[in-house]
């Protein structure tokens, strides 16, 4: 009996494939953890499918890009053997790309699985916004995000299958580190772009630009 | 033969009156001319910069105002659409990310947008801090990767050394040869203009360059840069829109106050607010209410890495497809507390990569030929000089508006003042108050009125209707008929003046390319309320005009 069940545990790991990943707020919510989830297809077939190699330990990289047919020779479902906060598939595929890329992972923005077909129909939800507030304060708040009902009207956008309810536990993990905010006002908004320049010590700022004012 | 003289005489005379009348109209223009830019220490600022605010606000939907339809239409002809994609918090983390937006973020996220096969793409980030040589090359080949997919990469610099740091890497291509980041990204200034009065950016540069260096030789800002590379001959076209301005020149950004139907997708708040100009004017004489929902289309990072945030884009991303293919994607930031964000006209606040969308938007819109501020434009007094054209005519009519009405009641000007037998029926009638008891009831009727300004127009009509009433009562009829002709001259010279203005601001908008902050100013003189208060002026002109014929026909001056 022992045994039947470490067996059956060993039949599932390569499907699951989570034990690899680190955990996230997000990884409970994953879609792509389903048991035997599979990527049926490309969404469009005319577009290239681009991939990444890498990891989320040391960071995905962008590693080729190619069409469904390099990467299934006989259009058959891939497994699915990892996933990431439920945006990216690690594929049963490392070779696509050439060799010494390692597992290679694709977007779900531009495949079918088979776990996202069986979901529930539902109404469209976002989180998106623009952050558009002036703060004085630290960085570290942390807005959750709650998705809410909401019909699209016209212009046929279909109905979506699921909330993005993940989005918003992610995006607050994405605001762990607390950094002193700049007092972005309109009114200073140069003063306020200075100050933000000092407080982002990392190697990508924003492309904030200098306000001149003419004499009038 | 006498009567040919005569005839000749009377036409020289005629001839020397008209010149005598347009001169003195000129006399008139050009004050009205010097107060209409009359601008002390920059007081004026602000209100012409909010009327025109207004207009944006009332007919920024029209076509007539800004003609934008192409921003709405991605296919059948139609100019390419300016879609802005907003890398936020979430966005990153859902690639494990977190804001500084590391090099690797922006390698993987291009290689992302080559799917969606647009036009160009602007990285509206300042990738000027020390990174990884790998990171770096390899956001690099991906670059490299969509230049020979024919999308053009420019990056945000604010000088070109900024690429230095990506070039110390030293990358090379797969064949070994070195890979300089200016052969993937085409580098533009990202610098940004305010009007000083209210620190809101109304105008777009057309390069950044020092003032001591010569028109044209700066860097190409964004837009400007992106809109010529799709020209047929990019450099002429840099050329003419960065020749002959001062350093600090820009264009006037056109604002639409509704916002992109695509948005409706994701704002919570409704996206076509369009106000009735007529219902606007006359209940509503200010700006509209701030819009959450941005004027361009925007489609955020993370919708596009996940479709578990935006699932509506379609089961095959039908929507996606066709709101980017082909399309000019801005790739800008949206942290909180990054402070990069602008101060709109019609939509407050918004991300600073919207500004440079709102540029190219115009440049399309306008077809390279953007609304730019007579103070910028070369020659200036031209532009001055139309100017006074303008308010020479309405001068003329005002004159020759005056001249009709003389010949109809010679002692009464205005057809609003009251009449002598009016006045005579009125003051007995207020005599047989005390004078304290009737100051001090008009003082608190006008107090009321201007406490609540629901009354105001109730007054207003109450106060018409009843010296209308007084003057039918009391009034003869030839002086009404007098009154009556004299409201429709004035009217008809009205009428005249605005389609004069109309006129006038067609040609400015449309082909002198003024913007509206810069003719608005006529209609201050469609009523004719400067010309009558400044009438001395014209007759004082006359007065030494007369002393002066008096003077070269032996009669003397006097």
């Amino acid at each position: 009996m022992k045994g039947w069940v470490l067996l059956t545990a060993c039949a599932l790991a390569p499907s699951l494939g989570v034990a690899a990943q680190p955990s996230s707020p997000a990884a409970a919510n994953d879609s792509c953890l389903k048991l035997d989830n599979r990527v049926l297809g490309p969404r469009t077939s005319d577009r290239p499918l681009p991939l990444l190699s890498g990891d989320a330990i040391h960071g995905f990289h962008p590693a080729c890009t190619v069409s469904w047919r390099a990467l299934s020779p006989r259009n058959e479902a891939l497994a699915v053997t990892g996933c990431f906060r439920g945006s990216l598939l690690q594929i049963a595929n490392d070779s696509a790309c050439g060799g010494g890329t390692g597992p290679l992972w694709v977007s779900t923005r531009w495949v079918m699985t088979s776990a996202e077909l069986e979901k529930p129909a539902a109404h469209a939800a976002t989180c998106q916004q623009l952050d558009t507030g002036a703060w004085a304060g630290t960085r570290a708040y942390e807005f959750d995000c709650v998705p809410q009902k909401k019909e699209l009207n016209a212009a046929g956008a279909p109905v979506a299958q699921r909330a993005g309810s993940s989005a918003g536990a992610a995006g607050a993990a994405a605001l762990a580190g607390a950094r002193t905010a700049a007092d972005a006002h309109a009114a200073g908004a140069k003063d306020a772009d200075a100050k933000a320049a000092v407080a982002a010590p990392a190697n990508v700022t924003p492309a904030t630009t200098t306000d001149t004012a003419p004499p009038r | 033969m006498g009567g040919a003289a005569r005839a000749g005489g009377g036409l020289r005379d005629r001839v020397a009156y008209g010149v005598r009348a347009a001169l003195h109209s000129l006399l008139l223009a050009s004050v009205a001319l010097f107060f209409l830019n009359f601008n002390l220490l920059g007081t004026a600022s602000p209100s012409k910069r909010f009327s025109q605010d207004l207009v944006y606000a009332w007919f920024g939907n029209e076509a007539w105002l800004y003609p934008r339809s192409a921003a709405g239409a991605a296919h059948g002809g139609a100019p390419p659409r300016v879609v802005v994609v907003v890398i936020d918090e979430s966005a990153l983390a859902l690639r494990g990310a977190r804001w500084p937006v590391p090099l690797e973020f922006h390698a993987q996220f291009l290689a992302e947008l080559e799917v969606l096969r647009p036009r160009a793409v602007l990285l509206d980030f300042l990738l000027i801090d020390p990174a990884p040589p790998p990171d770096i090359c390899e956001l690099l080949m991906v670059g490299t990767r969509l230049r020979r997919a024919g999308i053009q990469l420019y990056l945000a610099v604010t000088t070109p050394a900024d690429l230095d740091t990506l070039d110390a890497a030293g990358c090379r291509t797969g064949d070994g040869r070195p890979l300089p980041a200016a052969q993937v990204f085409t580098t533009v200034s990202v610098q940004r203009q305010v009007d000083g009065s209210d620190f809101v950016s109304r105008r777009y540069p057309f390069e950044q360059r020092a003032s001591e260096s010569a028109p044209g030789s700066g860097l190409a800002s964004a837009a400007v840069r992106i809109y010529c590379d799709s020209e047929r001959t990019p450099d002429a076209c840099l050329t003419r829109l960065t020749a002959a301005q001062e350093p600090d020149a820009g264009f006037e950004l056109a604002w639409t106050p509704a916002g992109d139907p695509f948005n409706q997708r994701w704002s919570q708040v409704s996206c076509n607010e369009s106000i009735s100009p007529v219902r606007a004017i006359l209940n509503q004489p200010a700006l509209p209410r701030e819009s959450a929902c941005p004027p361009v289309a925007t489609l955020f990072a993370g919708a596009l890495l996940s479709p578990e945030q935006d699932p509506a884009l379609g089961a095959g991303n039908e929507d996606l497809f066709a709101l980017a293919d082909g399309s000019y994607l801005m790739v800008g930031g949206n942290f909180r507390g990054s402070g990069d964000l602008i101060t709109t006209p019609l939509h407050t606040l918004l991300p600073g990569v919207y500004y440079h969308a709102v540029a190219l938007e115009n440049l399309l819109a306008f077809g390279g030929a953007p609304k730019v501020r007579k103070e910028f434009r070369s020659p200036r007094l031209a532009f001055y000089g139309y100017d006074l054209l303008v308010l020479w005519i309405l001068a003329a009519i005002f004159q020759w508006r005056q001249r009709l009405v003389q010949r109809v009641h010679p002692l009464d000007r205005s057809p609003f003042q009251l009449s002598d037998e009016a006045r005579s029926w009125l003051a007995p009638l207020i005599a047989r108050f005390p004078t304290p008891l009737w100051i001090v009831t008009a003082a608190a009727l006008l107090l009321l009125f201007a406490t609540f300004r629901a009354l105001q127009l109730i007054g207003v009509a109450a106060t018409i209707v009843a010296l209308i009433a007084v003057e039918l009562r009391v009034a003869p009829r030839t002086e009404i008929r007098k009154r009556l002709l004299g409201l429709l001259l004035y009217l008809g010279a009205m009428a005249l003046s605005l389609a004069v203005i109309a006129l006038a601001i067609w040609i400015g908008y449309r082909w002198l390319r003024l913007p509206p902050g810069d003719w608005l100013g006529y209609f201050s003189f469609v009523a004719f309320g400067f010309f009558v208060a400044h009438a001395a002026i014209a007759e004082f002109g006359r007065r030494i005009d007369e002393l002066n014929v008096a003077r070269r026909t032996g009669r003397g001056a006097t």
